[in-house]
């Protein structure tokens, strides 16, 4: 990290300290929510998003638990439907930063439909993917993400297919904002973060998470030596989907920062009929609204 | 009161819509009181449907099972229908291959029913036209049965087709279908007193409340007979800005709205029952993290798929006890386009202010039933919150949000609005909202379960309609309101008490009137009288017998006349 970063870090710590609960913490020790709950922290003081403003909202399992250990409002919802409620809050009060997480297992099983049309509406809202490659809370069961082969509960023989790829299919929807992080760096995370929070449209950040107890195989030594970071790459050029999605086919190494950006994709909320002249939002607007105009039709 | 009943059938596509609006659209120009329903297979062409009319002088709230006249557009409609046309009815037919229907025609002269026909389709080309205006040939043919002025359905079909360039042969054709009728065969109708009228029907109705209510967001996915609200409010999107989103499933469509609501904005959605199902757990979470969540459930008869085009009461219970966990819920139902305006904004009120899932039942009778109604007041019902506002803001605390209150209602106050942040937790919580698992969790559970009593107090009370001394009586809810209050008002031996409110139920008022009335009967569109069921098991009370319907077809008047005989 450079000198300006911690600079900037140790004037605002206090606010940072203010995100923090007195609720002792329940995840395993060497778990990845830590870093990720400490990094995402950071990249909401350092964009200046004010507490009173800020939603969060979670999906059940180990990264639900975060739910009430950040000062802010939160919803903690259901398994595989995070995305249409923290939705559904965002597009009545676009004041609101909204951020929405959730694990493997409700992305890309229970709730796979919903991350398709998040990803086409393009939502403005930030998504981050924790994938740890396994169902944590009910005790390390295999996930669409979990490797071919791999061991776990209920699964005794080893996974038999192939894993899903996350980026490559979110890549394949035409998305607008689509980026990797690890859970075993905090400072990578945080500036993946801050840039994911400025993104106009519909952001979704993979964080490759450590799951210290029921994915040995894949510690943080074993993602750091297989990551590399884009932006250190010549001629990569995250405008161009045609090399995001070849560089994210690769197998057996990791690409790390913003792999993808289209900064011409209209969010939804651009793309509302009928809102472009309203200064108002939809909370601000419930009253009774005229319909003599309709009444005198019938 | 005596009433004049009308069908116009048809194959899907032949036109039988348009004639059909065309008649209730001058009829109600005329100032008569108007009924009307379609009946339809799930299909976009072919398949028999019937556009249904029943009009008078006085109001008109059912439809009758028989019809005065019947219009038949073809052949496989006319088969079909003929049976429900009356003895010495009238029939009105295009067709001109009179060997075709030498059955049907023997069988009107046994019943002696006197036959008004013309060759539509050769006049439809005569005109001009194609035989695709055989329709509009017998609009003018029924409209010079009844005896109406020409002049009247003339401006009606001018305005409908304003913008068509074959305006000028629709209005040929209509002429020449009026002249086709001696005059001096015409029936004699009462001449109404014309009182001012709008005419819609319910889904039409519930829109505009739900408009006019406040509602800003409006989030569904398309199940028949639900559909159309989306339309209407899409349609109405550009003069009030509401925000209109079609999504990807019924799970999506109740999740967006509870966020969209614990955001702070007025939204709901609309479903039939199998919208419903996937919406459940949304319903269990609302419940939980007490968050407004009005869905509408548009009847029609189940299971899966049933009979996607046709009504029922069958979902009761299922938006009462489906939902994982207990919690408090109100269920509510309309009976026709007035209590859809209505009640669609008591909806929003008791969402809001108790904090909890609100169900509107409404049934694809009412959805698709146009009929006519006095204007809407819109002044009757105020937008209720239940939010702290203002100064209040700055005296809250965190755990206010979840507080363990006597009557379990809590402080609720919008994102944003200052205030402290909370946590809306569906993990079972503390007062902070905190994830709690201790024995205590148990007091927060409570809590919510007070709303129910606390709801059951302030829900208005059934209403009882008809003499205090009627030999038989009935309860019932949703549209059974309109054919009990039909049957009232031509046999002073009846009363009905209609429920709206279904859940939670008061029952002071239904076992005063179990008492009092000595031979009180169940009217319900279900097979099982879930009703029924849920009065008996609340108030000790036994119904003494039981007018079930669950053939896709709503109550019509000789249902419940034919039960009274037989009751007697």
């Amino acid at each position: 990290m450079d000198a300006k970063k911690i600079e900037q870090l140790t004037k605002k710590a206090d606010q940072i300290g203010k995100l923090d609960t007195k609720q002792v913490m329940t995840w395993c020790d060497g778990c990845g929510n830590y870093g990720i709950q400490n990094a995402l922290k950071r990249a909401i003081v350092l964009e200046n998003i004010e507490q009173q403003k800020l939603l969060q909202c979670f999906d059940i399992g180990c990264v639900g638990n975060e739910s009430d250990k950040v000062e802010c409002y939160t919803i903690h919802g259901l398994h595989g439907r995070v995305l249409p409620l923290a939705v559904g809050a965002k597009i009545a009060n676009p004041e609101l930063t909204v951020i929405a997480s959730a694990g493997d297992g409700g992305t890309f099983s229970e709730g796979v439909n919903h991350l398709v049309h998040a990803v086409r509406n393009d939502y403005p809202i930030l998504f981050l993917l924790h994938d740890n490659e396994n169902y944590a809370l009910t005790t390390g069961q295999a996930t669409a993400t979990t490797p071919k082969g791999q061991v776990r509960n209920g699964t005794p023989d080893g996974v038999a297919q192939d894993p899903l790829n996350p980026l490559q299919f979110v890549l394949s929807l035409g998305p607008s904002f689509v980026a990797q992080t690890l859970s075993a760096n905090v400072n990578h995370m945080t500036e993946v973060f801050q840039k994911a929070l400025r993104h106009k449209g519909f952001a979704f950040v993979e964080i490759l998470q450590t799951c210290p107890t029921y994915n040995k195989q894949c510690p943080n030594e074993w993602y750091a030596e297989r990551v590399f970071e884009v932006e250190k790459l010549k001629n990569y050029d995250c405008r161009d989907i045609w090399q995001a999605r070849k560089i994210v086919a690769e197998t057996g190494k990791f690409p790390i920062g913003v792999i993808y950006e289209n900064l011409q994709k209209k969010n939804f909320l651009e793309t509302v009929p009928h809102r472009e002249k309203r200064k108002t939002t939809l909370i601000e607007e419930v009253a009774h609204t005229d319909i003599t105009k309709f009444l005198g039709k019938l | 009161m005596i009433r004049t009943r009308l069908k116009i059938v048809g194959q899907s596509g032949s036109g039988l819509l348009t004639a059909g609006e065309l008649v209730a659209d001058s009829l109600k120009e005329l100032g008569y009181e108007i009924c009307t329903d379609r009946e339809y297979p799930s299909l976009i062409k072919g398949g028999t449907s019937c556009f249904t009319i029943n009009f008078s002088d006085q109001p008109v709230r059912s439809l009758s099972k028989t019809a005065d006249i019947l219009v038949a557009i073809d052949k496989p409609c006319l088969l079909e229908y003929f049976p429900t046309l009356k003895k010495e009815g009238i029939l009105v037919h295009g067709y001109e291959r009179l060997a075709g229907i030498k059955e049907i025609l023997d069988q009107a002269k046994q019943k002696k029913i006197k036959v008004v026909a013309c060759q539509a389709r050769e006049i439809a080309e005569q005109s001009g036209g194609t035989v695709l205006m055989a329709n509009i040939i017998l609009t003018g043919l029924v409209w010079g049965v009844l005896g109406l002025d020409l002049k009247i359905m003339q401006n009606i079909v001018e305005k409908k087709f304003a913008k068509k360039f074959w305006l000028p042969i629709a209005i040929k054709c209509l002429q020449a279908g009026f002249a086709s009728v001696d005059k001096k065969e015409s029936l004699v109708l009462p001449k109404p007193k014309p009182q001012p009228r709008i005419m819609l029907d319910g889904n039409h109705a519930l829109s505009l409340g739900a408009i006019h209510g406040g509602m800003r967001a409006y989030i569904a996915y398309p199940m028949s007979p639900a559909s159309s609200i989306l339309t209407h409010v899409a349609q109405m999107a550009k003069d009030t800005g509401v925000l209109v989103k079609q999504a990807e499933d019924e799970i999506t469509a109740a999740q967006m709205v509870v966020g969209a609501s614990f955001a702070g904005t007025r939204s709901m959605t609309a479903t039939s029952g199998g919208g419903y199902d996937l919406m459940t757990e949304t319903v269990s979470l609302a419940g939980i993290i007490e968050n407004p969540l009005v869905i509408v459930c548009v009847q029609r008869p189940g299971p899966a798929t049933g009979l996607p085009t046709w009504t029922g009461q069958g979902d009761l219970n299922m938006v009462t006890y489906s939902a994982h966990g207990e919690f408090a819920r109100i269920v509510l139902s309309v009976s026709d386009p007035t209590d859809a305006f209505d009640l669609i904004q008591h909806a929003f009120n008791l969402s809001e202010k108790y904090q909890t899932p609100v169900v509107v039942l409404s049934e694809k009778v009412i959805a698709e039933s146009q009929m006519t109604i006095p204007n809407f007041d819109l002044k009757k019902i105020k937008i209720e919150r239940g939010l702290v506002t203002g100064k209040d803001l700055d005296k809250l605390e965190s755990s206010d949000r979840y507080k363990i209150t006597k009557n379990g209602i809590s402080l609720r106050w919008l994102p944003g609005s200052s205030g402290p942040h909370y946590f809306a937790n569906g993990d079972e919580h503390d007062e902070e909202g905190r994830i709690d698992e201790t024995e205590e969790a148990g007091d927060m559970y409570a809590k919510r379960m007070r709303k129910v009593d606390t709801i059951k107090k302030e829900l208005p009370e059934p209403e009882v309609f008809g003499s205090k001394k009627a030999k038989i009586s009935f309860i019932g809810w949703g549209s059974s309101k309109g054919v009990m209050l039909d049957t009232i008002a031509n046999n002073k031996d009846v009363n009905y008490l209609h429920v709206t409110y279904l859940h939670p139920l008061r029952t002071e008022k239904i076992k005063k009137f179990m008492q009092e009335n000595k031979n009180v009967h169940l009217i319900e569109g279900n097979y099982e009288g879930q009703l029924g069921n849920k009065i008996e098991g609340e108030t000790g009370q036994k119904f003494k017998g039981k007018l079930l319907k669950w053939n896709g077809r709503q109550f019509f008047t000789e249902d419940v006349e034919e039960y009274i005989k037989k009751s007697n």
